[in-house]
């Protein structure tokens, strides 16, 4: 879809809605990926006994494993709402200087982290 | 959810869900490559052919489907993921297929930062008529379009390596 010719071509100044949104979307994968490097998940959940223990906590014996993926979510989550309500606060003249590229760039450079977090998987 | 049991099984309930999820994603993969190509070849006037048709859809009709199929897609796959973990995983690893556990962890990590990008995403297709736009939203819709596609195909792969009836 490109742009009606009649349309305004100009950025507009970025209201606060796409600055929060903006912020949010690049924050939650960066988040995301720190959450899982550092394993800062908000809690953990053992599926095997449906318990749920608060932060980081290893699988316990003859329970099964340990999920960490919803607490990454959770806590990438609130991360970002924070860093984006904060940066929808900014004043216009900055808000409008964010690089809206920064949303499909920032995912593909996290690509190579992901890989490699994975490393433990790539054995041959 | 315990009084759908009373009626059907547990492996018949999860495989149901599976099913449901997979259609969903289905859907959001065939919306999101229209209007990923849409965005990456611009019809051109006088071709009418299959190729021509499938691009020259309008991008904003798509856009709050695609982000409801997403979270939907979503959440179905994230609880059928507590039961994938235990059921599938587990005998996964004991047949050692570390690449295909690999491209399943990848899918769930690559799904998640899309979901983050939704918000904006919708935002900028809700405006679709702002030139300024115009290049953010192309590469975005790109960007979620071959993230759909590496975890259908992912998904798709585990599915086979393990199958129904979990």
């Amino acid at each position: 879809m490109s742009a009606n010719p009649e349309t305004p071509s100009t950025t507009p100044a970025a209201s606060r809605f796409e600055t929060f949104a903006l912020v949010f979307g690049i924050a939650f994968g960066i988040l995301y990926v720190v959450c899982d490097l550092a394993a800062w998940p908000m809690f953990t959940y053992h599926p095997g006994t449906d318990r749920i223990d608060p932060g980081y906590a290893p699988a316990r014996r003859d329970e099964g494993p340990a999920m960490y993926w919803y607490g990454w979510l959770a806590s990438s989550a609130l991360g970002a709402s924070i860093l984006g309500a904060l940066a929808a606060l900014l004043p216009a003249k900055i808000r409008g200087k964010i690089p809206l590229s920064l949303a499909w760039m920032v995912p593909i450079a996290l690509l190579p982290v992901l890989l490699y977090s994975l490393k433990f998987y790539w054995r041959w | 959810m315990d009084f759908v049991l009373d009626y059907i099984s547990v492996n018949t309930f999860w495989t149901l869900l599976f099913i449901v999820h997979a259609l969903l994603a289905v859907a959001l993969l065939g919306a999101l490559t229209h209007q990923a190509a849409a965005v990456l070849a611009r019809p051109r006037a006088g071709v009418g052919g299959l190729v021509a048709r499938f691009r020259s859809v309008s991008g904003p009709v798509y856009v709050t489907a695609i982000c409801v199929l997403w979270v939907c897609t979503f959440v179905l796959g994230g609880w059928i993921y507590a039961k994938y973990r235990i059921y599938v995983r587990i005998p996964i690893e004991q047949e050692g297929l570390f690449k295909t556990l690999g491209a399943f962890e990848l899918k769930e990590h690559l799904a998640s930062i899309g979901l983050g990008l939704l918000p904006f995403y919708w935002h900028l297709w809700k405006n679709a008529r702002n030139a300024a736009y115009d290049s953010a939203r192309k590469w975005l819709t790109v960007v979620l379009a071959v993230i759909c596609w590496y975890a259908f195909l992912a998904g798709h792969v585990v599915n086979n390596v393990r199958g129904f009836g979990l």
